[in-house]
């Protein structure tokens, strides 16, 4: 049993934390405040090719798998980037993979180098008004119309929508009431953001305003039948291929920002005197610290050792759910722990971390809630009656 | 053009001060828990002048050298990652707590094995003991010139334009080639490597010379054999206190201040 990273996983870490230095805590709360897209740091990333990390080396990727891809992604978050820096190009490290593994040849050869190189961005169109964490009620439609479909329906919170100029998108192509299990009818696109029938309004929301999330309105959208990733009716089943994956990746985040926020809370207990002693003096203020550091270092061995599991091939759905699930408890632990630790500065913007705290509880909420991963542990690994 | 650029790992400068402890009785610093060593920040720089200067000439050899222990092969796998051609790590327990001029002796014993070089580039200083004398001293060793504090560097002909850097200004100095340069972070930024260019630098072998293959004999090598001993390694207490000045007047109080900066032999 080996519990160092390799040092492959020790060179990601380095060079992208160089990286990372280029990009100080001003550039992240200007972004914060103007609400643009952190376009330096996505280019600075496409150049270093880290955005192909996970992906096949014949299309330009590195070939590597989700452990690298997960050191990656903390390394980002464990930054004053946070969400604002790992959001920005979370889609482009595991998003594809259902192209990847789904997708023909033709479409590979089509989609995968430019997205890799920085030059197509995407954008992930799952979620609707009225499916949430139940993806199987779906209503957006996709209607053949000779060789293409039409695309009709609203997509929600569908971050970078405002930049992308293409969607992976989920859409019924069977009603749901003729199918015979609910998941089936539905088909995974990648397709142009054609703007002609695409409506993006940005969503106001808590944090991470450097990067949009959005209400997408499609009016009979075309999409030609070749972007149409496997068979029709299939598309959910290729979605879920890539969520054990994202789930580490989101813990990976979460606890990166938890660290980033731990290493501040450390900084200013040591050196802020309180009565004539440094406040980190105080064990009401050093235990929640202390659990902080056991709670993310225990949770980054969970994703560590989902990602061991994916890419070795083996079944991982309850350890990368638990990996998300302890990696955002901690994270968000850690930053309101920074917040009380830095008591009314806490509450300040120049100081970061009501901004980490803001972007944390992303990981949070999404893409799958706590109350969700618990449920389908429940199941799974305990063998308990399915509650959803 | 051939180039050896020399890189060293030192301990990460970042390191808290409260994480900065040494071994008075061993005269050794103890290396800070849970922080990484680091590649010294000027070598970056060095490796990045050598890269830009082999391929201006439009072709030759980078070789990256280092001396250290095994983790000081990251150091050089960074370099290779940025682009250079081949590694080298001198890697012997014998070095173990040996000065600055034992080290420029066993860089250029490894220098003159790797043989054909133009010119050799370093660092201006490596950021732990901040010394800057390794240059020199591997110039000495091999009987060439060294040019220090580099912020840029051109080929011309058979010898190198070097624009130095200097308390007051800037100075432009012509040696004849091979020599030495150390190179200093007015140089510019050094390239990142890219993940492609670190995947094949991390397949790429680095070889390992020890003191034997350098032809050190024991007498040479070691804590046993300093040119400069060291006495004694302590870190410095420093006191603060504040006086604040009274008096009357602005002018009587100025009077006080420059009689206790007198006192206090400041002035
Ligand atoms: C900043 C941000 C960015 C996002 N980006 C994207 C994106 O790019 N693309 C995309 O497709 N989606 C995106 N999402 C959407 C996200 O994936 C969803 O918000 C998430 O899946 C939850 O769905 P919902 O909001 O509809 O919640 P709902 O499904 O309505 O759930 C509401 C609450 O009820 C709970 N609940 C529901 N059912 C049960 C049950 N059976 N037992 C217990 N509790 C239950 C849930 O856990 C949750 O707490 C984003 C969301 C945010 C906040």
């Amino acid at each position: 049993m080996d519990f160092g990273l390799t040092p492959m996983q020790e060179e990601i870490r380095t060079n992208v934390g160089r990286i990372m230095q280029r990009f100080g805590e001003d550039y992240w709360l200007a972004r914060d405040e103007d609400h643009c897209f952190p376009d330096e740091f996505t280019d600075a990333m496409a150049e270093g090719g880290w955005l192909g990390i996970a992906m096949p080396e014949e299309y330009g990727g590195a070939g590597l798998g989700v452990a690298e891809a997960a050191v990656l992604m903390q390394t980002v978050a464990k930054s004053p980037g946070a969400m604002s820096a790992a959001s920005a190009i979370h889609i482009n490290i595991f998003g594809p993979n259902p192209i990847v593994v789904f997708g023909n040849e033709e479409q590979r050869q089509r989609w995968l180098p430019p997205l890799i190189r920085g030059e197509t961005r995407t954008c992930f169109g799952v979620t609707e008004p009225t499916a949430g964490l139940n993806t199987s009620s779906i209503q957006t439609r996709a209607v053949r119309d000779g060789d293409q479909y039409l695309v009709s329906g609203q997509k929600m919170w569908t971050s970078t929508a405002q930049e992308a100029d293409k969607i992976l998108l989920l859409a019924r192509t069977t009603p749901r009431e003729e199918c015979e299990r609910p998941f089936d009818g539905i088909s995974l696109f990648y397709a142009d953001l054609d703007r002609e029938h695409a409506q993006v309004r940005e969503i106001p929301k808590m944090g991470r305003h450097a990067v949009d999330s959005n209400e997408v309105f499609f009016d009979e959208m075309p999409v030609p039948v070749g972007d149409r990733i496997g068979e029709e009716g299939k598309g959910f089943q290729y979605l879920i291929h890539g969520l054990n994956p994202e789930r580490i990746l989101v813990a990976a985040e979460a606890i990166g920002i938890g660290q980033e926020a731990l290493d501040r809370a450390a900084k200013y207990a040591r050196e802020r005197v309180v009565f004539d002693r440094p406040i980190g003096q105080n064990q009401g203020i050093q235990h929640p610290l202390a659990e902080s550091w056991a709670e993310l270092q225990a949770a980054w061995l969970m994703a560590l050792q989902a990602a061991w599991l994916y890419d070795n091939g083996q079944p991982c759905g309850s350890e990368a759910n638990a990996s998300k699930f302890l990696g955002a408890e901690a994270g968000k632990r850690a930053c309101e722990r920074a917040m009380i630790t830095h008591g009314g500065l806490g509450y300040a913007r120049e100081l970061h971390i009501e901004r980490l705290y803001r972007e944390v509880l992303i990981n949070w909420i999404a893409p799958v809630s706590p109350h969700l991963i618990l449920s389908n542990i429940a199941e799974k690994a305990l063998g308990l009656p399915k509650s959803y | 053009m051939n180039i050896i650029v020399c890189v060293k790992q030192i301990p990460d400068p970042e390191t808290p001060a409260a994480s900065f402890k040494v071994d008075e009785q061993a005269k050794k610093v103890i290396p800070a828990q849970g922080v990484a060593p680091v590649v010294n920040p000027y070598d970056p720089q060095a490796t990045e002048a050598a890269l830009q200067l082999r391929d201006a000439a439009g072709g030759g050899k980078v070789t990256v050298v280092s001396l250290g222990p095994d983790s000081a092969r990251d150091a050089i796998k960074h370099a290779l990652a940025m682009g250079c051609d081949e590694g080298v790590l001198i890697n012997d327990d014998a070095f173990e707590g040996q000065d600055n001029f034992q080290t420029a002796n066993a860089l250029a014993k490894a220098i003159d094995k790797i043989g054909e070089y133009d010119l050799i580039l370093m660092g201006r200083a490596a950021a732990d003991w901040d010394m800057g004398v390794v240059p020199i001293g591997v110039a000495q060793a091999l009987g060439i010139p060294a040019v220090t504090v580099a912020k840029s560097i051109e080929k011309d002909g058979d010898s190198v334009k070097v624009e130095r850097v200097l308390d007051d200004g800037f100075q432009t100095v012509k040696a004849p080639l091979p020599a030495v340069v150390s190179v200093s972070n007015e140089f510019g930024e050094p390239r990142y490597p890219q993940l492609r260019q670190i995947m094949m630098a991390a397949k790429k072998t680095v070889e390992v010379w020890s003191a034997s293959d350098l032809g050190l004999s024991p007498d040479e090598v070691g804590e046993g054999n300093r040119v400069l001993p060291l006495e004694a390694l302590y870190i410095p207490k420093i006191e603060s206190n504040v006086e604040i000045i009274e008096g009357e007047s602005p002018e009587e109080k100025a009077a006080t201040l420059v009689a206790r900066l007198r006192e206090a032999k400041l002035i």
